[in-house]
C-alpha cells in the first residue's frame, strides 16, 4: 500500500517540462529522439534547470550545466521532466 | 561568406598524410585555434554552426609539418547531421593526433565528445577552453585529475586571449614523438566508458564532471547580465528595440553623412570634373562623349551610384552587422521572436537568416542551408526574395525618399513585412512538408575580438567589391548606351501603357526596369535622376524596386541552391507581383487625390 502510494507520488511529479514551474531544476525522464536534444545534453537522467517559458506560444529557456539552451514549444511539450 | 567553408567534391584530403583534427563542439572557439595555429583566417560568429564545412591549414612542430583539419563543430559521432558525417569520415581517414578543445562552461557534452573520439585509438590532446568564462560563472576546475580521467594530457585555455596555445602545440609535439599511445594500456588507465551504448558514455561523461568541477563563487560579468536582460521578454524587447534602432541609426544616419559630407563632393566635385576634362579635351562631342561623360555617362553614373549611393551603406552595414553576430544578439533575437514566427509557419531560428538578408540576398540563400526542412528553406529564401531589401537597394530607397516625408520609409518598412508575412503564410500551406520547431543554443554575449572582427569585416567588403562591382558596372553601361543613343525612348514607348499608364511613373522610369534585372538598386538609382517625380511616384517606384525581380547573382544562387525551376518561378512571381501591388496603389491613391 505504501510503496503503491509513493509510486503514485512520484508519477503525479512527472510533468512536461512546457508546464513545470520556472526557477526550478529538473532530470530529464523522456525527450524525443531528437538529434539536436541528444547533442546538447537533453537526455534521460540529465539534470535540468528550466528558467522561464515565452508568452504567446514561445519556448522555453533551459540551463544545461552553463548552456541556456531554447526549445520551441511543440519539442518542449513532449519532454517530459520528474521534479 | 561561405566560399571557404563549402564541402569540396574531392575526397583528397582525406588521403593527405601527417592530419592533425582539431575537433570539439560548435563555437568553443575552434577556428581561433585554427587560425594562431596556421596563419588561415576563418570566419567565426558568436553562434553554433558557423563553419559547416572543414578548413585545412599548414602547422609546424618542431622541424616537421603537419595538415592542421578544423572539422565542423560536432556534438557527437553518431552520424546525425551532415556535419557529424563529415567528422567520421575524418576520424576514419588515419590522422596522426586529435586536438579536442573542450568548453569549460559545459563539461558534460563536451567530455562526451572527447570520449567517443578516444574509441578511434588515435593520441589526443584535450585543450580545456573557456576556463575564464567558467570561473566568472561560478565553475572551477580540477585539470590533472580531468587529465587522469581522461587518460590524456589537458591543457588549460583562453584562446581568444592567445593563452596556453603555445603549451598545447608544445604537447602536442610531445604525443607525435611517443611511439605509444595511451589507448594501449586499457588496463591501467580509467578513461573510457564501461558500456558501448551512448547512454554508458554519457553516465561515464557524468561521472567524470562530478569528480572534476567545483562550485566557486563566481563573479558575473556586466555582459553576462546584459545577455540575460536580453532574454527576459521585458527588458529583452526594449533592449532589442534600442539596439536595432541605433543600428539603423549609424547605417541610414551615417550613410547619409558620409554621402554628403565625403562622398557626394568627392565624385561632384573632383572625380567627375576630372574624368570630363579628360575626355573632352580628345573626344569631339557626340554620341561617344556622352556615353562617356554624358548626363548618364558611364563615369558619371559610374562614380555617382557605386561610389556615393551604394558603398557607404554597404560598409556601415556590414560594421553594425558583423559586430551584432560576433557579440551573441542574434541568437537572442530568435528567442524573444520565435513566438510570432512560429505563428507565420517559421521559427525564430531564422530570423538571422532573414536578418543576413537585409546585407544582401546570396549569403541569406546559402546560410538558408542552416533549416532543416526543405520547406522552411524555400519559405525563408522567397521571402528574402520579395520582400527584403538588400542594403544597397535600401540604400538607394533611402536616397529616394530622402527628399520626401520620412513618413513613406516608415510605410514601405510596414509594406514590406506585410508581404513577408503573406508569403509565409500562403507558402506554408502550399509546400507540402513540415518546419521544424526551434531548439536553439545560446551563446555568452562577449565583445567581439578585435582582429577577427577585423579580418571578417575586411573579407566581406573584399567580396562584395569582387561580387557586386562587376555586375553594378556592366548596369551603369548599359545605361549609359541606352540612354545616350536614344534607344530607352524606343523601348519606352512600347512599355508606356504599363509604366506611365497603370503605375503611373514617367517614362524615364523604364531605365529602372531594365536596369533592376542586372542589380536591385539599379531598380532604384534611376529614380533619383529623375527631376520633378512626385511622392506617390516615389513611393510606386520604390514598392516596384523592392519587389521586383532579385539580381542576377541571386538567380544563378537561386539555381544552384535550389533548381533552375524554383529561379525561374521566383523571378516571375516577384515580377508579377511587384506590378500588381505598386499599381494597386497608384490607382487606388488617385482614387483619394
Amino acid at each position: 500500500m505504501a510503496l503503491a502510494l509513493r509510486e503514485q507520488e512520484y508519477k503525479t511529479e512527472l510533468v512536461d517540462i512546457y508546464h513545470a514551474p520556472d526557477n526550478l531544476t529538473y532530470v530529464v525522464e523522456d525527450a524525443p529522439e531528437l538529434g539536436i536534444l541528444k547533442s546538447l545534453g537533453i537526455v534521460k537522467d540529465a539534470i535540468v534547470q528550466k528558467i522561464m517559458t515565452y508568452k504567446l506560444g514561445g519556448p522555453v529557456l533551459l540551463q544545461v550545466e552553463s548552456c541556456e539552451i531554447a526549445i520551441s514549444k511543440d519539442i518542449a511539450e513532449k519532454i517530459i521532466v520528474r521534479g | 561568406m561561405t566560399s571557404c567553408h563549402e564541402i569540396k567534391a574531392d575526397a583528397g584530403v582525406y588521403q593527405k598524410p601527417n592530419k592533425i583534427l582539431l575537433m570539439g563542439n560548435p563555437n568553443v572557439g575552434k577556428s581561433v585555434f585554427f587560425s594562431h595555429m596556421t596563419g588561415v583566417h576563418v570566419v567565426s560568429s558568436n553562434y553554433a554552426g558557423t563553419t559547416v564545412s572543414y578548413t585545412e591549414g599548414e602547422m609546424k612542430l618542431g622541424d616537421r609539418s603537419y595538415t592542421l583539419i578544423d572539422v565542423p563543430g560536432t556534438y557527437s559521432l553518431e552520424a546525425n547531421s551532415e556535419a557529424e558525417a563529415v567528422a567520421v569520415s575524418f576520424m576514419h581517414s588515419n590522422p596522426v593526433a586529435v586536438l579536442c578543445v573542450l568548453d569549460a562552461t559545459n563539461l558534460e557534452r563536451n567530455i562526451k565528445l572527447g570520449l567517443e573520439l578516444q574509441k578511434y585509438n588515435v593520441p589526443i590532446v584535450y585543450a580545456l577552453n573557456l576556463i575564464d568564462v567558467a570561473k566568472r560563472h561560478g565553475v572551477e576546475i580540477n585539470v590533472n585529475l580531468l587529465a587522469q580521467e581522461l587518460g590524456a594530457p589537458v591543457i588549460p585555455t583562453v584562446a581568444v586571449k592567445g593563452e596556453g596555445l603555445a603549451e598545447v602545440q608544445a604537447e602536442l609535439h610531445k604525443v607525435l614523438n611517443e611511439t605509444q599511445n595511451n589507448c594501449s594500456h586499457c588496463a591501467s588507465c580509467l578513461g573510457c566508458p564501461k558500456g558501448s551504448t551512448e547512454q554508458d558514455t554519457w553516465e561515464r561523461a557524468r561521472e567524470i564532471t562530478a569528480k572534476v568541477r567545483k562550485k566557486v563563487d563566481g563573479q558575473l560579468s556586466f555582459l553576462d547580465r546584459l545577455g540575460a536582460a536580453m532574454l527576459k521578454p521585458l527588458t529583452g524587447l526594449p533592449l532589442a528595440i534600442l539596439i536595432i534602432g541605433l543600428s539603423l541609426g549609424v547605417i541610414v544616419g551615417g550613410g547619409k553623412a558620409l554621402r554628403a559630407v565625403l562622398l557626394l563632393p568627392l565624385v561632384n566635385r573632383i572625380l567627375v570634373p576630372f574624368f570630363r576634362m579628360i575626355f573632352s579635351s580628345f573626344i569631339p562631342e557626340g554620341v561617344l562623349l556622352n556615353v562617356l561623360i554624358g548626363e548618364y555617362g558611364i563615369f558619371v553614373i559610374g562614380f555617382e551610384w557605386i561610389i556615393a549611393l551604394i558603398f557607404p551603406y554597404v560598409f556601415l552595414f556590414y560594421i553594425v552587422f558583423s559586430f551584432l553576430e560576433d557579440s551573441g544578439f542574434l541568437p537572442r533575437l530568435s528567442v524573444l521572436f520565435d513566438n510570432i514566427m512560429r505563428k507565420i509557419g517559421i521559427q525564430g531560428g531564422s530570423v538571422i537568416t532573414i536578418l543576413m538578408g537585409y546585407g544582401c540576398a546570396v549569403p541569406a540563400i546559402i546560410g538558408s542551408r542552416t533549416a532543416t526542412t526543405q520547406k522552411e528553406r524555400i519559405i525563408i529564401a522567397t521571402m528574402v526574395c520579395f520582400a527584403v531589401p538588400c542594403i544597397s537597394q535600401t540604400g538607394a530607397l533611402i536616397s529616394l525618399f530622402a527628399g520626401f516625408s520620412p513618413l513613406l520609409l516608415i510605410i514601405m518598412i510596414l509594406l514590406s513585412l506585410a508581404i513577408m508575412v503573406t508569403v509565409s503564410l500562403v507558402l506554408g500551406r502550399v509546400i507540402k512538408g513540415k518546419v521544424d520547431p526551434m531548439v536553439l543554443e545560446i551563446p555568452n554575449l562577449l565583445m567581439p575580438n578585435p582582429k577577427a572582427y577585423a579580418k571578417k569585416l575586411m573579407l566581406r567588403m573584399k567580396h562584395f567589391l569582387m561580387e557586386a562591382e562587376v555586375p553594378m558596372l556592366f548596369s551603369v553601361i548599359i545605361a549609359a548606351l541606352l540612354k545616350e543613343t536614344g534607344l530607352l525612348d524606343l523601348i519606352a514607348v512600347y512599355l508606356e501603357p504599363l509604366v506611365s499608364g497603370w503605375l503611373g511613373l514617367p517614362r524615364e522610369a523604364v531605365i529602372a526596369l531594365i536596369l533592376g534585372i542586372v542589380r536591385r538598386e539599379m531598380a532604384v538609382a534611376p529614380l533619383l535622376a529623375i527631376e520633378g517625380l512626385t511622392a506617390l511616384q516615389a513611393f510606386v517606384g520604390g514598392t516596384v524596386a523592392l519587389l521586383y525581380l532579385p539580381c542576377i547573382s541571386v538567380f544563378g544562387v537561386l539555381t544552384k541552391e535550389f533548381s533552375p525551376k524554383v529561379a525561374l518561378a521566383m523571378g516571375l512571381g516577384t515580377t508579377v507581383s511587384a506590378f500588381i501591388v505598386a499599381g494597386l496603389i497608384n490607382q487606388i491613391a488617385h482614387l483619394f487625390i
